[in-house]
């Protein structure tokens, strides 16, 4: 229970402290979550589910307010605790961590996470997943670009849409259920008629917020009129809870309905994965590419789990760990060059590695991170998901392994336009201390995941598979 | 019943002493009386009324809950509305004896058990709330709305004496009970009965403000006084609501076959005209008067079950709802905002971090985000209304997320950095923090509900 009161507690008070203390008092907070989650960590045996709140009785209307987290959960609350921390370590020489209002936001939003990755029970779930629109929205509001409000309420509305079809989607599922709580909900087997769509309620959901396509229009316009801090959350945690909620929520509960949403689901990420690249390559604005990049990756992910396998789902994982690192990187490196120079587009850019040496090679480091190369996490991840979408259909595959070659191009046209070739720029500053710490812990965190990732894959194993014994 | 007479009483002391001109001691007197009559229908289980003969009202657990509801509304009101009533010294205890005469007909509505008792409540409702519209004297508009709730509302009335007349003809009676026991048993003139419900649904949607019968709503409350409009939306609605769903999903379940297509049209009209109309409008009371006929669509859902939780959700829905309109008409009348526009908002919540809150916490709460009470109380009737009424279900949900996007506009308007007011920070008075510190409390208390 203390991982979800501790950001809570950081969060109200840090509307109380004076203003001079707020990043310092932002980096405490986020420290000791990810020290409390550690703590969770050690002697954690993957196949049991530790509960941490259970009253213990079904209150009216099947509510039953449990929580609790699993091998699956607990890697989820690592990456959100840690996350957090680089986000408000990557702000911290900006004005806007000087802000107590955002040191707040940010830890409401930890709250709001860490919620949806520990609730088990289906209204629960809906509470806290509607509870980190609001922390996100305020961000991006008072945080973001000037007149970004129809952006903002393209966003909201989007996603607001997608989750009030969750809602009815589980309350019709609650319906065949004596209560809301997970294990209830897991017992439940569908009428033939009804499975498909309370799978499509969750799915419409899900894929607003991942965002699959054609439902990612919110997506660029929304991170290119954020904060820095506002799309590392949206881009490495958010996107994740609904990757998460497939993975725990939507396909074992409603597993009766996988036949008639898996072709639909697949067709749409693999065109998303072509789609997101072949924009990314003409964008000239740097963030819009990271953006489209991450419709991109995130349409294998989600493709790969509508699989339905458990390597497919592992491979996911590695995959959903690697992208929230490696959007924290891109999106900073993006930030820095919008910071120094006041522009994002890349054609205005130029020769940035000869003036800023440090920021150039960290930059490619995150870049080639995000290329998938070799003895990095993304290699793992996404060889995994390839070769499972190969043995699931050969053309699905080779479209899903087009995401290599065309990622490359994008990413590299991207780096190689803003950081070489004639300086168009007299100075540079280069990196300061926290963005130095922040990239080096990001290229740790890639090559550990690269290197060792079958420990991640083993202690995820037990609850994936979990997962697939309702599979009919 | 006994503080029904509490705050009759209590309404002919204030009267009285109102011709001293001390508009603190008349405060005083009023607030005490409703606090008392708050408390003596806390109490009600322990003791036994003298007045308990009286059969024509009867409480029992989810009459009390209700009533006290209205009375507690009533306190906020005239706490909140303070600081403008006594601006007009002379008839400082006038308006406020007459909320309180009103609000005697809205507990004899919700506690009635014949029609006789029914009509006279509504009536007793109604009369003093003409009177109230319309005491901006020098107001045009206030005059137009009063004049026109007046006659659309006689008019309503006479319609629904129709009703219950034709009513009487069917049935032999007035009781509620036996003209139940009469439906059940098929001793009735058919015709003439279902053309009494229609009669009667039809005054019920006029005074509820629900689609068709919605117009007189927005100029009515436009035209009236701040607090006055709170009151109608918050406490002639809730009584209203309670006495529709006593009537139609009570006595005349039997018969809710033929009812039910009615009501679905009236639901769902109301849920997207309201919200479609209220995207439009810059006028604030005017937004408020249409997000509250679809508020109604809402809390019209409450009959389309007979299942004995219907009246619980109901009850915590308005109190969400009614929560959020007070506090929300309470900080309009702090920021005096006169010319009653929605731009007027600007930059309020951003300057004054307290307004701010409760104004995010109310609009986030009407728009149905949880963890606030207004997503519990959307959240419960419509699980209870699922299993047979789906389309209309998520025709709502649609419907919400309209609304949603229009008090995101509300939020974001409060939260601007920039104002285009010259104040800096409102000054807020002992009362006013008194209101809405309880809305907050109210606001973020719902999930309670479920717990206990």
């Amino acid at each position: 229970m203390e991982l979800l009161i501790l950001p809570f507690v950081f969060g109200i008070l840090s509307f109380i402290i004076p203003s001079s203390w707020s990043r310092t008092f932002g980096l405490i907070g986020a420290a000791s979550s990810l020290l409390v989650a550690l703590f969770h960590l050690s002697g954690f045996e993957p196949q049991t589910v530790r509960t941490i709140f259970d009253p213990n009785r079904t209150f009216p209307l099947g509510l039953s307010f449990k929580m609790g987290f699993d091998a699956l959960g607990l890697v989820m609350i690592l990456l959100t605790n840690g996350i957090v921390l680089l986000v408000l370590l990557s702000n911290w020489n900006r004005e806007i961590a000087k802000n107590k209002l955002f040191t707040a936001l940010v830890f409401l939003m930890q709250f709001g996470l860490l919620g949806v990755f520990t609730a088990q029970d289906g209204i629960l779930f809906y509470i806290f997943w509607e509870f980190t629109l609001l922390p996100i929205f305020l961000i991006l509001y008072w945080f973001g670009a000037k007149d970004n409000n129809p952006t903002l309420f393209k966003f909201f509305i989007y996603t607001l849409v997608g989750s009030l079809a969750m809602l009815a989607a589980l309350i019709v599922l609650g319906s065949f259920s004596s209560s809301y709580s997970y294990e209830d909900l897991r017992q439940v087997s569908l009428p033939a008629g009804y499975a498909c769509w309370i799978m499509s309620g969750f799915l419409l959901a899900f894929a607003i917020k991942i965002p699959l396509f054609p439902f990612h229009t919110w997506q660029p316009a929304t991170y290119s009129s954020a904060p820095m801090a506002g799309t590392m959350l949206l881009s490495a945690l958010m996107l994740k809870m609904a990757l998460f909620g497939m993975i725990k929520w939507m396909l074992p509960l409603t597993s009766e309905g996988l036949e008639c949403m898996r072709w639909p689901v697949i067709i749409l990420g693999s065109i998303g994965i072509v789609y997101g690249a072949l924009i990314a390559i003409k964008q000239n604005d740097i963030k819009k590419i990271f953006a489209y990049a991450s419709i991109s990756h995130l349409g294998l992910i989600a493709a790969g789990i509508m699989l339905y396998t458990t390597s497919a789902m592992q491979g996911a994982m590695i995959q959903i760990i690697n992208h929230s690192l490696i959007s924290v990187g891109l999106f900073l490196a993006a930030d820095i060059l919008e910071n120094r120079t006041g522009t994002r587009k890349i054609n205005e850019l130029g020769g940035i590695a000869k003036l800023a040496p440090h920021y150039g090679f960290w930059f490619a480091v995150i870049v080639f991170a995000g290329l998938s190369v070799p003895f990095t996490a993304g290699f793992i991840g996404e060889f995994i998901l390839i070769k499972e979408m190969f043995s699931f259909h050969m053309i699905i595959g080779i479209v899903a392994a087009t995401t290599l070659v065309l990622g490359a191009v994008y990413m590299l046209r991207g780096y190689q336009v803003s950081m070489f070739g004639a300086p168009k720029l007299t100075e540079f500053q280069d990196l300061k201390w926290n963005e130095t710490f922040v990239f080096v812990a990001l290229t740790i965190l890639i090559l550990v995941i690269g290197l060792s990732s079958n420990c991640i894959i083993d202690f995820l194993e037990p609850s994936l598979s979990n997962y697939q014994v309702t599979l009919k | 019943m006994d503080a029904l007479i509490v705050i009759f009483i209590t309404g002919l002391i204030s009267l009285f002493v109102g011709m001293l001109k001390k508009p603190y001691l008349t405060l005083g007197i009023i607030a005490s009386g409703l606090v008392l009559s708050f408390c003596l229908q806390m109490n009600y289980g322990n003791y036994t009324s003298i007045f308990s003969k009286y059969d024509n009202l009867y409480f029992n657990i989810t009459q009390l809950y209700f009533s006290e509801m209205a009375i507690g509304f009533t306190l906020l009101l005239v706490l909140g509305g303070f600081q403008y009533f006594k601006q007009d010294i002379e008839h400082t205890s006038d308006y406020l004896s007459l909320l309180l005469f009103s609000l005697c007909g809205a507990i004899c509505l919700i506690g009635f058990t014949d029609l006789f008792m029914f009509f006279l409540g509504l009536e007793i409702l109604s009369i003093p709330i003409y009177v109230m519209v319309g005491i901006k004297k020098q107001d045009v508009l206030s005059a137009e709305a009063s004049l026109k709730y007046f006659f659309t509302g006689s008019f309503a009335t006479a319609i629904l004496l129709f009703g219950i007349a034709l009513l009487y003809g069917a049935t032999a009676s007035f009781n509620l009970a036996t003209i139940q026991e009469a439906i059940q048993s098929g001793s009735y003139s058919e015709p003439m009965l279902l053309i009494a419900l229609l009669f009667i649904i039809a005054a019920f949607l006029f005074k509820v403000g629900a689609v068709p019968f919605h117009f007189w709503g927005p100029d009515v409350y436009q035209g009236a006084p701040d607090i006055v409009m709170a009151f109608m939306a918050t406490v002639v609605k809730l009584a209203a609501v309670f006495a529709f769903l006593k009537l139609y999903a009570g006595t005349f379940q039997f018969l809710s076959e033929f009812w039910t297509g009615a009501l679905n049209i009236a639901i769902i009209l109301s849920l997207f005209l309201g919200y479609l109309s209220a995207l439009r409008q810059t006028s604030f009371k005017r937004m408020l008067a249409y997000s509250s006929i679809s508020n109604t669509g809402f809390a019209l859902f409450a009959l389309l079950t007979t299942s004995p939780s219907s009246a619980g959700s109901l009850w915590v829905f308005l109190v969400a709802y009614g929560c959020a309109t007070i506090a929300l008409v309470t900080i309009s009348m702090i920021i005096h905002n006169v010319d009653d526009k929605i731009a007027a908002f600007k930059g309020i919540g951003y300057k004054n971090p307290f307004i701010g809150f409760v104004m995010i916490m109310s609009l986030l709460s009407l728009s149905g985000i949880p963890p606030l009470s207004g997503f519990f109380g959307k959240f419960l009737l419509l699980s209870n209304a699922i299993n047979d009424h789906l389309y209309l279900v998520i025709l709502a949900l649609v419907s919400s997320a309209i609304g949603a996007f229009l008090y995101l506009r509300m939020i974001v308007l409060s939260l601007a950095k920039e104002t285009e007011n010259t104040v800096e920070k409102y000054p807020i008075s002992i009362l006013q923090y008194i209101v809405l510190g309880v809305c907050t409390v109210g606001l973020l208390g719902g999930w309670l509900i479920i717990i206990l």
